[in-house]
């Protein structure tokens, strides 16, 4: 039986601060939940991209990538979602998800598959809705 | 040694059996078995790695990295892209699949009768005598006490209320402890996958099993089957492990899913107009209720409620479904703070799914970055998909629901019963539609006539000697009923009939 595996760590990984900053506003928590930016993101997006296959690692980054530049579609500001008030920030990040063009909203769609995948099995989100936490995915198979 | 999981880049492994098997999902692992039963020596050769009960993830993100091929990321190349979803183990999608058993219809045989010159009545007989002993190989059951969640307990009450047939589901598990964690791989080990029987008795009765085993390519010796090779990949990194050659005496069964046997005939040069043709799918897609009273989904089995009324007459099937949390953050609209009010309300949600049977077509190839599956619903069975819709929303009001979230692109976020025509308006677009592909069919359709298919109605590939197809993908037509069983009970005739081919 193999065991899983540490996720190696850069110290600048701009992929990773996109996918990041796409993800954190997506959910920023409400009044009762917490937020992802509040539940070791960083670690999750990390290891996210070191484990994902080709095609869902190029469909995360691209897009994360059309959540930060798409502000101009939503807010009509032309500036990089991350540089937003918060509150521009959260109409973007509601706006994208049911914007009038198919590969914009799709686009949102991911990023917040991406954010359900982190945050749904979070134990502090689970507690709080009543749900009973994940144990560890253990990663192992059958070796002979 | 039986079992041979990823090896270093080395010794090449080199076997030789009686048959060979692709892919040991509801076809490869049926098929397996029925041979080895048959008292030949068979080799079952897996991309996926087997994992057992202990091995499972409990998380979505851990189900789609270790179950899944290429992390769930495979979508239709269409109008909409839309998930096409699969499993990558030993035990195939049985592993990921929520067991649900259903028999064959009788028209199914009738139609690929009419339309294929296959099957008919011999073939619904004997399938319906397979399917009578798979049932309680694999301890087919009715969910009972805490399989039947509230979730499911609300959809039987709506569906009373209108006045339509609908039951606790009928599935593959045995003694179903409610846990709502089918689609992640049951780790209580209850539902019956076929890497908890079928396998392991083809183990024991002499077989071979290669797990980490993605075949590159049938050995055609002339038109003959005469085994496959490839090389071990490693479940985690994906890197290249030992190359594999395993020669088959009598022949190769194929079954390596709806979506990849075409690609692997292909790509062993065998050249058919009909390859990857004559896809089809049963689309789904949901509708969340909104209760007063915590609903908690995830209690009870993962599909305790289901319905067969309107398969004939309006063209889908109807099922509960236990959404996880971490899935449920993409069907609801919205983003940033309104999405995190939504999902305070989880608890109070009931999610409902419709499988549409589809009579689109579309075709798998090769692509760049895997396979390629083309696919669009057309406008009538946009209609079905509508239709089932409405009829969900209904259901989730007569059994009480405040709202009904749709999901669906221009309507508002949540509806309440006055609002109803919003969705019976609802746009036809499938851009408009969330909705996945997890039954699939076709791609190496059977057919009398090889200009128009791919293997004849024994499920022998046109042409060519000692190579099988035994998963959905013969199938040439949808089916309007969850797969598993008519796929089991298929690949066994097709073994059985193999067997009785064979010279000694
Ligand atoms: C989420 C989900 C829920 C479902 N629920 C139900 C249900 O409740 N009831 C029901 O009847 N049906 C259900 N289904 C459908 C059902 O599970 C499938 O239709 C069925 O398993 C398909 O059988 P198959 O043998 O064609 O392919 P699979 O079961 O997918 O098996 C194919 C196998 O081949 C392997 N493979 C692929 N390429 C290669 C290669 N090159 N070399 C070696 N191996 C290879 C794959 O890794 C896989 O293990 C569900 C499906 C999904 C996705
Ligand atoms: S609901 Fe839970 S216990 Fe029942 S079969 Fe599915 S995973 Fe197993």
């Amino acid at each position: 039986m193999e065991r899983a595996h540490t996720i190696p760590h850069r110290r600048l990984d701009p992929t990773a601060a996109v996918v990041r900053s796409a993800v954190r506003a997506m959910m920023p928590g409400s009044s009762t939940l917490p937020g992802c930016g509040e539940l070791e993101l960083d670690a999750f997006v990390r290891r996210l991209l070191h484990e994902a296959s080709w095609p869902m690692w190029l469909a995360t980054t691209a897009s994360s990538l059309a959540f930060v530049l798409t502000p101009p579609l939503t807010v009509y500001l032309p500036l990089p979602s991350f540089l937003l008030p918060a509150s521009l920030l959260d109409r973007h990040a509601d706006r994208m998800s049911g914007h009038a063009l198919y590969p914009v909203r799709q686009a949102a769609m991911m990023v917040k598959t991406v954010m359900g995948m982190h945050w749904g099995a979070h134990p502090r989100v689970r507690e709080a809705l009543a749900l009973p936490p994940y144990p560890e995915d253990p990663g192992t198979w059958r070796t002979h | 040694m039986s079992h041979h999981a990823f090896r270093e880049p080395g010794d090449p492994l080199e076997l030789e059996v009686d048959w060979i098997v692709v892919g040991s999902g509801a076809g490869g692992a049926s098929a397996a078995v029925a041979l080895a039963r048959g008292g030949a020596r068979v080799a079952v050769v897996e991309a996926g790695a087997w994992r057992d009960p202990e091995h499972y993830p409990s998380s979505a993100y851990g189900g789609a990295r270790d179950l899944m091929p290429a992390f769930g990321g495979l979508a239709t190349a269409g109008r909409a892209q839309w998930p096409v979803v699969q499993g990558e183990a030993v035990g195939g999608t049985t592993v990921i699949n929520s067991a649900i058993c259903v028999r064959t219809p009788g028209d199914v045989f009738v139609r690929w009768a009419a339309e294929h010159g296959v099957g008919g009545g011999p073939m619904a007989e004997r399938i319906g005598a397979i399917q009578d002993a798979l049932e309680v190989e694999l301890h087919a059951s009715r969910a009972t006490g805490r399989a039947v969640g509230r979730s499911d307990v609300l959809a039987l009450r709506g569906a009373a209320a209108l006045g339509y047939d609908s039951h606790p589901t009928r599935r593959f598990v045995e003694d179903c402890a409610g846990s709502g964690q089918c689609l992640q791989g049951c780790r209580a080990g209850r539902k019956q996958s076929l890497n908890l029987n079928f396998i392991p008795e083809t183990l024991e009765r002499g077989g071979v099993v290669l797990s980490c085993a993605p075949v590159a390519r049938i050995v055609l010796e002339g038109n003959r089957a005469a085994g496959v090779r490839g090389r071990f990949r490693h479940p985690r990194t994906r890197r290249a492990g030992a190359s594999f050659q395993v020669r088959a005496r009598h022949g190769v069964f194929v079954a390596a899913s709806a979506i990849q046997s075409p690609l692997l005939l292909r790509r062993s040069g065998i050249r058919n107009r009909s390859l990857g043709r004559q896809f089809h799918a049963h689309p789904g897609t949901g509708l969340f209720g909104w209760y007063d009273d915590p609903v908690d989904m995830h209690i009870g089995a993962t599909q305790g409620w289901s319905s067969l009324a309107h398969r004939d007459t309006g063209g889908f099937k109807l099922e509960s479904l236990s959404i996880p949390l971490e899935l449920v953050a993409g069907r609801l609209k919205g983003g940033g703070a309104v999405l995190a009010e939504r999902l305070e309300d989880f608890r109070h949600l009931a999610m409902w799914v419709m499988a549409v049977k589809a009579e689109s077509v579309g075709s798998i190839h090769p692509g760049p970055l895997g396979p390629l599956v083309r696919y669009t619903l057309d406008r009538a069975d946009m209609v079905k998909m509508r239709t089932a819709a409405v009829l969900l929303a209904q259901t989730h009001f007569a059994a009480g629901a405040r709202w009904v979230i749709p999901g669906i692109h221009g309507l508002p976020y949540k509806i309440d019963a006055d609002a109803l025509h919003t969705i019976e308006d609802a746009p036809l677009d499938p851009r408009a539609w969330v909705a996945v592909l997890s039954h699939l069919f076709g791609g190496c359709p059977m057919g009398a006539d090889p200009a128009r298919s791919v293997c004849d109605g024994e499920g022998r590939v046109h042409g060519h000697q000692g190579l099988w197809i035994a998963d959905a993908s013969q199938i040439p037509t949808n089916l309007g009923v969850n797969p598993q069983h008519t796929i089991m009970a298929l690949a066994r005739l097709r073994a059985e009939t193999a067997l009785s081919r064979a010279t000694p």
